[in-house]
């Protein structure tokens, strides 16, 4: 057993976790939540003030607005720092090696130490490269990273106050489009390196992506077939009550199940006319529950095709070919340097972070608690919570620091969320590179197929079976 | 369609399999050692840094200047300084140089000594901080008595046989006289080359140097004495001297040209020096030919250049 | 003007009108770069950017969908295919354009002449093309709608394109799939069968 190494993993990945969550609950709340509180005058234990003017009101609004972007901004780079790090040791523990161990208390401060020399580094224009371009390349590659990644933050965070602006209707549909513009950018960045490397670097990408991001959107199309709608926030409030609920599993059509699961199970009264409530959900007698199960095996389907798309999509092992060290030198980033190779490094890592949260979201049920509802209810939790809650009310209810429904939801998905980057970084550390015939023949001969069939099926089953949407 | 169907099953097994070892490797002890706390125990053959053996039980330098490692080095990286005694015709060894930055650790030259003097050691910390200071002469690559004796033990090594003649005891004035001041200039080199150079190793390297100088003593008693305090103005009209300056001049060609044919006999070398000295300027010559460091020499052959 | 809300700050004329002329002048100077560069790959870039824009106005039109789409399929897609076309098939060298130019510079001044026809006739034909458009624009009385924007306006289009418009839907998607059949045509390879067996042998050792 290698106790020693898997506690110093988990320790990095606890500490690392409250510091960026920390970080950011801390920017949020103090943007968001005290200085407009403070300034209009509404915050407890401080000054009172009656009626604020209303330019103070105004830009505590703006403030109060402004917060999804912040958030952001302050979480990107923190989390990448982590996730590098943190790849770095699961790998290490995958090949047996020991990892960064050096730097700041058992290698933690590892990968600050490589921002701070990336950030210093020069920053080089090769001769030849349209600058223009080469530096408009990193910065194209990033941007949608942080507004792309707006709607879900409503999701994730159980439809709060200050991420509900942030919310789109069209919420998966505009995260896609966000997702799609990179490819430009190494595109881009390929050309204007004036680098053979680069080109290829890029032109592969754009193949590569272009052909991955059909079974990419099928899956998800499915998906919102099954919900019913594109809105993020309420997908996430479909799925609520429990794992038999979320998307992966038949996308609510065992609803009806977990519906019914505590009266089979004798832990509400018996005479309940269970027949009634599950005709309601299974119409027809026999071939509704045959149509359910169909639908399960679909939507676990779907999300593989899911994860497999988006691994290509941003260009994560084994659908590295733009960058492909032992081909391509590093790809349509061979030529970058400094700061701007940092954006592309990080982009990279927050991109891996928006697919695995657009998972969590679309598939894992978003911040739900995977234990159903009726057993979470038999629990003795209750006196547990209130003794929390007015232990820590001040907290909850005069600065507002924590909401509890925002906390939990936000704890279920850093756990789905990284527990799909660590499946990621498992993929990574098994499996080879594709040759590029492959990938496209496994793309366009299998995936895809693959996908119209499911989402084919999804849209016969469905018909049987009563699903969120 | 259901040979796909097959297909796609084993594929998924065959991932599933493969995820599964690679997660399960996550609770092997890792086979790595952290390097500058843990030392791997290093086989006894490890071909590591280069060095001279000492006679384990009598403390002889090993080395009979047969230039059979010369000879061997694919990387021309050992070059040898020997001459041979007028009086018992035998060649004795001035100086040893082995560039480690040029030498490929393929352990050839141990292979074909035939007194297993130079062998391969188990030290791989040899960074510095410049191409110079890896060239190693005779005072870093000579071993102690008890390294040596550690070395051939653990490499297994039969134990050579010990020098049949003892060093005359006549010239133990001068030798003692030549020793003090070779002393003094090996401890200067060793400081300059290489201040990591363990206490151990600067003893032995004087010990060599003063062993080198008693042969010297041998042949020209009179004449090693000026030569060794490093100054001798009266070089030039003593013509027994000026051999001996002319030879120590051979090792300065030799080093400033490393790519020169190492295998040159001692007289065309000679010739050249001869050549170098009509180009220099001729009030500089005599005090060159004095200088035992290498650097400086270099340096001086530089600037009429 | 005094505001509240930044959410009525958004929804106010004067935010809307200031967005709106940013992203035309915005779109107009990336259109006007598309057409100026000499260099033919930084204009499919610019015209990428152009699309953008125009997406952007869809936003302000409060219509989420048609913008989306608009960047995925013509922004990204359709116009990246294009540039990577271009960079694959027409890579025009600087040095080959000054040939060219120095060819031009020694022709006689006939040809001369013909040739500066030949060099503005596609400007005419642009022209011309946008006269006629901002004419038929001018001319028409546009009428402003009084009604709101539903909510859900990705049902709206769904269902518009379902019922009302179905059999245009259904002609573009024919138009498609024929495109798409006669590319894999023009794309396919003639078999020759012993470059496939390799392949094959490869692809079958995994069984
Ligand atoms: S180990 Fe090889 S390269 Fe090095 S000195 Fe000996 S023979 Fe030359
Ligand atoms: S082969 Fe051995 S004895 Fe001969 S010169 Fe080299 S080190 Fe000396």
């Amino acid at each position: 057993m290698n106790a020693a190494e898997i506690y110093k993993l988990s320790r990095l990945a606890i500490f690392w976790l409250s510091v960026t969550f920390g970080a950011v609950w801390v920017a949020c709340w103090g943007v968001g939540v005290f200085i407009p509180s403070l300034i209009t005058g509404k915050m407890p234990f401080l000054l009172q003030v009656d009626n604020p003017s209303t330019t103070v009101v105004f830009i505590a609004d703006l403030l109060r607005s402004l917060t999804p972007i912040l958030s952001l901004l302050v979480f990107i780079p923190i989390n990448a720092m982590f996730m590098v790090l943190f790849e770095r040791r699961s790998l290490a523990l995958f090949t047996v090696r020991m990892g960064p161990n050096r730097h700041g208390f058992d290698g933690l401060a590892q990968t600050a130490a490589d921002a701070v020399k990336l950030l210093f580094k020069e920053d080089i224009t090769p001769r030849g490269a349209d600058a223009f371009m080469f530096t408009l390349a990193p910065i194209i590659f990033f941007a949608p990273s942080i507004f792309g990644a707006l709607p879900l933050l409503a999701a994730v965070t159980n439809n709060h106050d200050l991420f509900k602006v942030a919310n789109l209707p069209t919420g998966i549909f505009y995260i896609l489009a966000a997702a799609s513009i990179p490819v430009v950018a190494l595109v881009m960045a390929g050309w204007a390196s004036n680098n053979k490397y680069s080109l290829v670097g890029g032109l592969r990408s754009a193949a590569q992506a272009i052909s991955y991001e059909i079974p990419l959107v099928l899956s998800l199309v499915t998906m919102c077939l099954l919900a019913g709608t594109l809105d993020v926030v309420e997908i996430v409030e479909q799925q609520k009550g429990g794992i038999l609920n979320w998307n992966i599993l038949g996308g609510g059509a065992l609803s009806g199940y977990d519906k019914l699961a505590p009266y089979w199970l004798n832990l509400v009264d018996t005479s309940f006319d269970t027949s009634a409530m599950f005709g309601q959900f299974y119409p027809v007698p026999w071939l509704s529950s045959i149509m359910a199960f169909v639908l399960v095996i679909c939507t676990v389907l779907l999300f593989g095709l899911y994860l497999t798309g988006a691994c290509a999509e941003i260009n994560r092992i084994p659908f590295d070919l733009p960058e492909a060290e032992s081909e391509l030198v590093s790809g349509y980033n061979t030529e970058y340097s400094g700061i701007k190779f940092a954006i592309f490094f990080l982009a990279e890592f927050t991109n891996l972070f928006v697919v695995s949260s657009i998972a969590t979201v679309m598939f894992l049920g978003g911040g739900d608690n995977p234990i159903p509802k009726w057993i979470l209810d038999r629990l003795p939790l209750e006196p547990i919570s209130n003794a929390l809650g007015s232990l820590l009310s001040p907290l909850i209810k005069d600065l507002m620091f924590i909401d509890p429904a925002t906390f939990w939801a936000a704890f279920w998905v850093i756990v789905k969320v990284y527990s799909i980057v660590f499946f990621a970084i498992l993929v990574r550390g098994t499996l080879p590179r594709f040759r590029i015939d492959q990938l496209m023949d496994f793309g366009w001969k299998r995936l895809i197929p693959l996908a119209l069939i499911l989402f084919v099926v999804v849209v016969f089953a469905r018909t049987w079976v009563v699903c969120h949407g | 369609m259901a040979n796909l169907l097959d297909r796609a099953v084993e594929s998924f097994k065959r991932v599933g399999e493969g995820l599964k070892t690679v997660f399960m490797h996550s609770f092997r002890e890792p086979t790595t050692q952290e390097y500058p706390e843990k030392i791997q125990d290093l086989a006894p053959h490890f071909r590591g840094r280069l060095a001279l053996a000492v006679n384990p039980d009598t403390g002889d330098h090993l080395c009979i200047s047969c230039r059979q490692c010369e000879r061997v080095c694919p990387d021309k990286c050992i070059e040898i300084t020997a001459h041979k005694s007028p009086e018992t015709n035998k060649l004795e060894l001035i100086d040893f140089k082995i560039d480690h930055g040029l030498c490929m650790f393929c352990g050839l030259c141990t292979e074909v000594c035939p007194t297993t003097c130079i062998i391969n050691t188990n030290d791989f910390e040899m960074a510095d901080y410049s191409r110079e200071s890896l060239i190693y002469d005779i005072k870093r690559l000579t071993l102690t008595q008890d390294e040596s004796t550690y070395y051939f033990d653990k490499k297994e090594l039969p134990r050579p046989k010990p020098k049949a003649a003892a060093k005359p005891a006549a010239a133990a004035g001068a030798a003692g006289a030549a020793a003090k001041s070779a002393a003094a200039g090996g401890d200067a080199a060793a400081k300059a080359a290489a201040a990591k150079a363990a206490a151990a190793k600067a003893a032995a390297a004087k010990a060599a140097a003063a062993k080198a100088a008693a042969a010297k003593t041998d042949d020209g008693e009179t004449k090693a004495e000026p030569k060794a305090e490093s100054k001798s103005e009266e070089k030039a009209a003593e013509p027994k001297a000026d051999a001996e300056a002319a030879k120590k001049d051979v090792v300065e060609a030799k080093t400033e040209d490393i790519t020169a044919e190492p295998k040159a006999d001692a007289e065309a070398a000679k010739k050249d020096v001869v050549e170098a000295k009509t180009e220099d300027k001729a009030a500089e010559a005599p005090e060159k030919d004095a200088k035992k460091d290498v650097k400086e020499a270099k340096a001086d052959e530089k600037d009429p250049e | 003007m005094e505001f509240v809300n930044v959410q009525e700050l958004v929804s106010t004329g004067v935010a809307e009108a200031l967005a709106f002329y940013f992203i035309a002048a915005l779109a107009i100077t990336l259109s006007i770069g598309v057409i100026s560069d000499k260099n033919v790959i930084r204009a499919g870039f610019l015209l990428i950017g152009v699309f953008g824009g125009i997406s952007g106005l869809f936003f302000l039109l409060q219509a989420q969908f048609i913008a989306l789409a608009q960047v995925m399929i013509y922004a990204v897609g359709i116009t990246l295919v294009v540039v990577i076309a271009l960079m694959l098939t027409n890579p025009r060298l600087q040095n080959e354009e000054a040939e060219e130019e120095a060819i031009a510079s020694s022709e006689p001044a006939l040809l001369k002449f013909l040739d500066s026809i030949r060099n503005g006739f596609p400007g005419l034909v642009a022209w011309i093309a946008f006269v006629t458009v901002y004419m038929a624009i001018r001319s028409e009385h546009w009428e402003q709608s009084t009604q709101t924007i539903g909510e859900d306006n990705i049902a709206v289009i769904g269902r518009a394109l379902t019922t009302d418009y179905s059999l245009p839907f259904e002609f573009a998607s024919v138009l498609l799939l024929a495109a798409l059949i006669g590319a894999i045509m023009l794309a396919k390879a003639e078999k020759v069968e012993d470059t496939d067996t390799p392949r094959e042998g490869i692809e079958s050792g995994s069984n």
